[in-house]
């Protein structure tokens, strides 16, 4: 193949690696599976790139770049594998990062409860003497006499990351500027993040959490991020690379390495991408989504084409303020546990056989039933997996769900199975609407799109518990992560916390803060070689109602500040707070607490190729399965091959369309549609 | 077979799965009420503090599915004194307040009840209810609640059980009148709106079950979730409480008003399968506002959610309260006062509820239960802005729990679901700068588990004058420990504790005048610890000196771990010889020196 235009996707989950390799022509889109190396994610790395460029007859010179989506960071923090790390704090918090927000959780048992260990312990905290008043003023310049005591310290103890977090040095970061360079003077081997840089905006907690966080991960996405470039340059890719961020976005290596916090949802954050990419070829702008994978199920919101954030995500059980794409997860997939609890409780996850030993039908060792093997027993999904490599042993499947759920419950397993289904569809179905509910948002008004190797066979159940208009199945829904990177965007948040109470603006603060931010961005892009027609610079603000304790996003209108274009969002405000929480008062006095900016570096987005047009005639069934679909119990249903549907087929349920990646499960009383895409757009009957 | 085995396998198992989909149904339908509070409360108090309750309720008025906070009392009873039932109708809304009109389904004034029947054809099956803790309801001090009331006419504007809403019209008269007696309007209003936003979701929640499942099975689904909470709380006491009889009494510091201690008297007994908490013996009602009017329900949810915290699949409802027959109360006592008593500090009197709860089962299980745990702090500065506004911050602070006979005790929480403010959010809204917040070192008491640390947190003032209200409990009376564990540090609140005259406060006192540049320090209790300390692993004392929590001092007297000299080490040798020596006492209480609980009921009741 000739001409520079390849780009190659690489998302690296637990268990399995998927790559995509495509061009821009169209001509090109292969996909591949491999198995994950998690002790050396950068073999695996490789290795699939190796596989998806001979797959498609690739030379490594055609390749323009190379996209990332990894579980590096996410890892890292979860099993609490980063970097050795300490913080400096201002004198007298030493203590605030172990306190928190001194809340037992409400879900919790206040008896029972254990707080969560933090990242770091109040022994890795060390206190410098210095204070800045929340309007920038310093009233105790930093005394840094101490510094050397301290350096000896977390020298001694083998410190290799410190981070930075001073109170209120989003409003005025002299200080820890001064003592970020004097640190870097004394400690010019360990990498150091500043809080004013990783989040400059108020609330002390979650400011030292993320930069904490963003330490600990520092040294461990530095060397990925050498080893990364090493090997590609080793088969001769020059290439640009990019990493998926928890925005949504791309950032470089370069940057990775400085702010690695952001790729604490990257593989998430790729699926959303290819989610909302594939709502936009296929007509539809508001998706709600859920990707199911095999231990959990993330709930997000798509809306006006955009993916959406939030900086109210928690890691870990540890919040990050950082603008993650907002996702719900819980511990719903084809993994989890179906059991009887001793009071006749009928339980299914969130405890989950995971990948190892995984569902009863995998035969690796695992005997407890999961909803796979009640997926199995009905039929829904075929006697194997990933195209036959994978078989599925449906007598294990069988003996477990028997012996964990039907004999208990005093039914056969063909209703136990149907429960076991039916009770983790109930559970999604209240994700669902919890993730619209709290946005002020009736999900009928939205399109359901499942993704992930188990969301499409509980797509049309789901939609159908939901009332959603429409459900929409991607061509590739095993694998949309990697799909999904290919139809990113540079992407970068700047932000910092301005407060400007109401009746008391001052917009020419206001411009200034808005000229440095986009100042900042700009030049971010252009050391991103982003060329100018490239790039789209947005604005926002966070807004609150005097006397709230949170704040609520809109957009800023570009340009010089003044009362006309504060008061345009403003009234964004007021619309989004009664579209979100039912009511708004005009009256009331409004805020501005945070002022954003972010810029995006556009590149072409890739999708899967058109496929053939059908000529008119039926598609035909490669064969037929024996599936439950409801109380009736077996019936006869045909079964589709995803690779003949062609753009325009229709196909009323009860079918089965099986793919490599995915089955997809359609209802009676649904029918399906093919557009030119490959996308299955399915729908109930009555709504045709 | 246990009874719940043989009452549940009666059921079919497809409906079973019908009631696991309604179970399943219910819980997102609250969770939603609760995600629509936070997200649309405007104080400060539900928005950050997160201080309000979702229920469902059975057509009886039980709890059937709610927050798992052990404040709930019949939520429903005054309703219907004043409303019968044949008189409600579809879009119907019920609002009060009044702790001694509804005998304790809230126990003070600031805490707004809403409740919403639903329908099925006509029938009334359910209700869904929210409560909140609002700002300000008038009274005699911004903020309502004072630590110096005398009445509880004091404390803010009274609501018996009025309809505020019927057939989906608000009652604007009434909700005028209201909002006239608050000193933030704008903010009232929108808790308001917030909270019946949240009963209206619920109610639309509640009633797509019906149609999905049909009311039958949604009445039957609300007995079984309430019976399965019930049998798991039969079957934790019969196997873990010994038939007998207990007893034991917990102190309260004072009462705000005068100096005067009080003490709450608990017996507890289980005899023929059938347990019961028997307070009648609890001293007279209090002149100043720690009176508790308590219903039943709040010690049944304390000793369940107790005795079911492994259990996660035990959900709160009226199940508890099924399950533990009987509950006494002495008309006239701080547990059942006489209007018009005072109750703004009701939570001094509850957690020594809680206390005198495990206190009773510490001796019926060998010590198998928590130590105590101190009451949660709050504080009070009210003052004028430069523009002459009101002022007001309001802040709960964290205390040290009790340690638990599995775990250390919680460092510095205030409560289920409410968050403190963010230093740098007080200093932005309140006229005060926050100069250091940290753990008080040695409060947790000393234990194999140690108690949980309270905190210091230094105010300064930053406005010309401001007033100060503070309570702090578990002064006099520190949080005890339980089986070889030793109490928990005190309490205290200092004015400008550098210079040469500090100023030390009557820790339950309001009225202190401040002025510009005084800096207020809080010392907040901590936990009673949990078995020996000397049985304490000597590198979790060590981690704790480490880390601020206990000093080296302490690790030597209290634990018998001596350090190195960097104190960044443990001297075994000298360890080793100093646990040799320890003193054990085989009294089961540890408050400054062990004791037994018939030591401390010498005394009778003051009527």
């Amino acid at each position: 193949m000739e001409g520079k235009d390849f780009s190659i996707a690489i998302d690296i989950g637990g268990t399995f690696t998927d790559s995509v390799i495509a061009n821009k022509k169209g001509e090109v889109f292969k996909v591949a599976k491999t198995a994950s190396t998690p002790n050396n994610p950068s073999q695996g790395f490789i290795k699939s790139v190796t596989k998806v460029l001979k797959l498609a007859g690739v030379d490594p010179s055609s390749v323009e770049v190379v996209l990332h989506g990894s579980t590096v960071v996410t890892n890292a923090i979860l099993e609490n594998k980063s970097a050795k790390t300490a913080l400096i704090t201002t004198k007298g918090f030493r203590h605030v990062l172990e306190i928190g927000r001194a809340e037992i959780p409400r879900e919790s048992n206040l008896y029972g409860w254990i707080k969560p260990n933090r990242p770091i312990k109040p022994r890795d905290i060390f206190e410098i003497s210095e204070r800045i008043r929340h309007d920038g003023t310093i009233i105790l310049p930093i005394d840094i006499s101490n510094l050397n005591n301290i350096v000896k310290v977390l020298k001694e103890e083998h410190y290799n990351a410190v981070a930075i977090s001073l109170m209120h040095s989003y409003a005025n970061p002299t200080h820890e500027k001064k003592l970020g360079k004097e640190l870097r003077k004394l400690l010019p081997n360990i990498e150091i993040s500043l809080s004013f840089e990783v989040l400059p905006i108020f609330r002390e907690y979650e400011r030292a959490m993320a930069t904490v966080i963003n330490a600990s991960v520092q040294p461990i996405v530095g060397s990925y991020m050498k080893e990364l470039t090493s090997e590609l340059e080793n088969l001769k890719i020059t290439s640009p690379l990019f990493i998926m961020k928890s925005n949504g976005g791309i950032f470089t290596p370069k940057e990775a390495a400085k702010y690695g916090v952001h790729m604490a949802l990257s593989g998430p954050a790729a699926g959303m991408s290819g989610a909302a990419y594939t709502g936009k070829i296929a007509g539809y702008k508001n998706l709600i989504t859920i990707d199911m994978g095999g231990t959990s199920a993330d709930v997000a919101l798509v809306k006006g084409g955009m993916l959406q954030t939030s900086t109210g995500a928690r890691i870990n059980h540890q919040p990050l303020a950082l603008p993650i794409i907002d996702i719900h997860t819980i511990g719903a997939g084809g993994g989890s546990i179906a059991s009887v609890a001793k009071n006749g409780a009928i339980l299914v996850g969130p405890e989950s056989a995971g990948a190892t030993p995984g569902p009863a039908a995998y035969n690796l060792g695992g005997t407890r039933p999961t909803v796979t093997d009640a997926n199995l027993i009905l039929g829904r999904i075929p006697p194997h997996l990933l195209g036959g490599t994978v078989p599925l042993d449906e007598n294990a499947a069988y003996k477990a769900i028997d012996e964990f759920v039907a004999k208990p419950l005093g039914t056969n397993v063909l209703e136990a199975s149907l429960g076991i289904i039916k009770i983790v569809n109930e559970t999604m179905h209240g994700a669902l609407k919890l993730m619209s509910v709290e946005r002020g948002l009736n999900p009928a008004d939205f399109i359901l799109t499942a993704f992930g190797g188990a969301g499409p066979v509980h797509g049309g159940d789901l939609m159908r518990l939901l009332s959603a208009s429409g459900l929409l199945i991607p061509r590739y829904p095993g694998i949309l992560c990697a799909n999904g990177l290919l139809t990113t965007d540079l992407k970068y948040d700047f932000a910092l916390t301005k407060l400007q109470r109401a009746n008391n603006y001052d917009y020419n603060a206001m411009n200034l803060v808005f000229e440095d931010l986009e100042k900042s961005a700009q030049l971010r892009l252009s050391e991103d070689r982003v060329s100018l027609n490239r790039r789209v610079i947005n604005r926002a603000v966070d807004l609150r109602y005097a006397g709230q304790g949170t704040e609520l996003t809109v957009n800023f209108p570009p340009g010089l500040v003044t009362k006309q274009t504060t008061q345009t969002a403003v009234k964004e405000f007021h619309d989004l707070h009664k579209q979100l929480y039912t009511f708004s008062d005009d009256s009331s006095p409004v805020e501005i607490i945070n002022l954003r900016v972010q810029a995006l570096g556009k590149s072409d987005h890739i999708g899967p190729p058109l496929i053939m047009k059908s000529d008119g005639n039926e598609p035909k069934n490669k064969s037929v399965r024996r599936v439950v679909i409801d109380q009736a119990g077996y019936e006869n249903v045909p079964v589709f091959n995803r690779e003949t549907l062609l753009d325009g087929h229709e196909i009323l349920g009860p079918a089965i369309i099986d793919q490599l990646d995915s089955t997809t499960l359609i209802l009676k009383d649904q029918k399906l549609k093919v557009d030119k895409f490959g996308n299955l757009l399915i729908r109930e009957c009555t709504n045709e | 077979m246990s009874k719940s085995d043989a009452q549940i396998l009666t059921v079919k198992a497809s409906d079973r799965i019908v009631f696991e989909l309604i179970k399943g149904g219910l819980t997102a339908a609250r969770r939603e009420m609760e995600a629509v509070i936070t997200r649309t409360s405007m104080s400060p108090f539900i928005r950050e503090k997160k201080d309000f309750f979702t229920a469902i309720l059975n057509r009886d008025g039980e709890l059937v599915v709610s927050t798992s906070l052990t404040l709930a009392g019949n939520l429903l009873e005054s309703v219907l004194k004043v409303y019968p039932i044949n008189t409600m109708i579809d879009g119907d809304v019920y609002w009060y307040n009044d702790p001694y009109f509804t005998n304790g389904a809230v126990s003070h004034l600031p805490d707004m009840v809403f409740i919403t029947p639903v329908f099925s054809d006509g029938k009334l099956v359910a209700f869904v209810e929210c409560w909140g803790h609002l700002w300000d309801i008038g009274g005699a001090v911004p903020g309502s609640i004072s630590p110096t009331a005398t009445s509880v006419f004091q404390e803010g504007i009274m609501i018996p059980p009025v309809r505020i809403i019927r057939n989906g019209i608000r009652n604007e008269e009434v909700f005028r009148i209201f909002i006239q007696n608050t000193r933030f309007p704008d903010l009232l209003e929108g808790d308001l709106n917030s909270i019946m936003a949240a009963c209206d979701l619920g109610k639309h929640r509640v009633e797509a079950i019906i149609k999905r499942h049909g009311s039958i099975a949604l009445e039957q689904a609300f007995e079984e979730i309430i019976q399965q909470t019930q049998f798991a709380i039969e079957s934790e006491i019969s196997n873990r409480i010994p038939e007998g009889e207990w007893f034991f009494r917990d102190r309260i510091d004072s009462d705000a008003v005068t100096d005067d201690s009080y003490f709450i008297d608990l017996a507890m007994t289980h005899k023929n399968g059938n347990l019961s908490l028997d307070f009648s013996q609890t001293e007279k009602q209090a002149t100043g506002p720690i009176n508790f009017v308590m219903h039943d329900s709040v010690p049944k949810f304390m000793l369940g959610l107790f005795l079911t915290q492994h259990d996660p699949n035990v959900g709160m409802n009226a199940g508890f309260q099924r399950a533990i027959s009987d509950v006494k109360t002495r008309p006239g006592s701080l547990l059942n006062p006489i209007s018009p008593a005072p109750l703004g500090l009701r939570s001094h009197s509850m957690f020594r509820v809680n206390s005198c709860l495990f206190g009773a089962l510490a001796q019926a299980t060998d010590g198998k239960s928590s130590a105590a745990s101190p009451v949660y702090v709050l504080y009070y500065l009210r003052g004028k802005s430069a523009s002459g506004g009101e002022e007001l911050c309001i802040e709960g602070l964290s205390v040290g729990y009790g340690a638990r006979s599995f775990a250390d005790g919680l460092d510095a929480v205030y409560y289920v679901a409410q968050e403190n403010y963010p230093i740098e959010f007080a200093e932005m809204e309140f006229g005060v700068e926050i100069e250091s917040f940290s753990f008080h070192k040695d409060s947790g008491g000393p234990g194999q588990y140690r108690g949980g640390c309270g905190i210091v947190r230094d105010v300064r003032v930053l406005l010309d004058e401001m007033t100060l209200g503070i309570r702090i409990d578990n002064c006099k009376y520190p949080a005890f420990g339980v089986n070889g564990g030793l109490s928990g540090g005190e309490g205290k609140v200092i004015i400008n504790p550098d210079i040469s005259k500090p100023v030390e406060l009557k820790p339950l006192s309001d009225g202190n005048k401040l002025k510009y540049g005084d800096l207020v320090r809080i010392i907040t209790p901590g936990g009673g610890g949990w078995g020996s300390p000397y049985d304490r692993k000597a590198s979790d004392v060590l981690n704790d000196v480490l880390d601020g929590k206990v000093s080296p001092e302490s690790a030597k007297k209290d634990y018998g771990v001596v350090l190195t000299k960097d104190q960044r080490n443990v001297n075994e040798t000298e360890t080793a010889k100093k646990r040799k020596t320890v003193l054990t006492s085989k009294k089961m209480f540890h408050r400054r020196d062990f004791y037994n609980a018939t030591d401390d009921r010498e005394d009778t009741y003051k009527s």
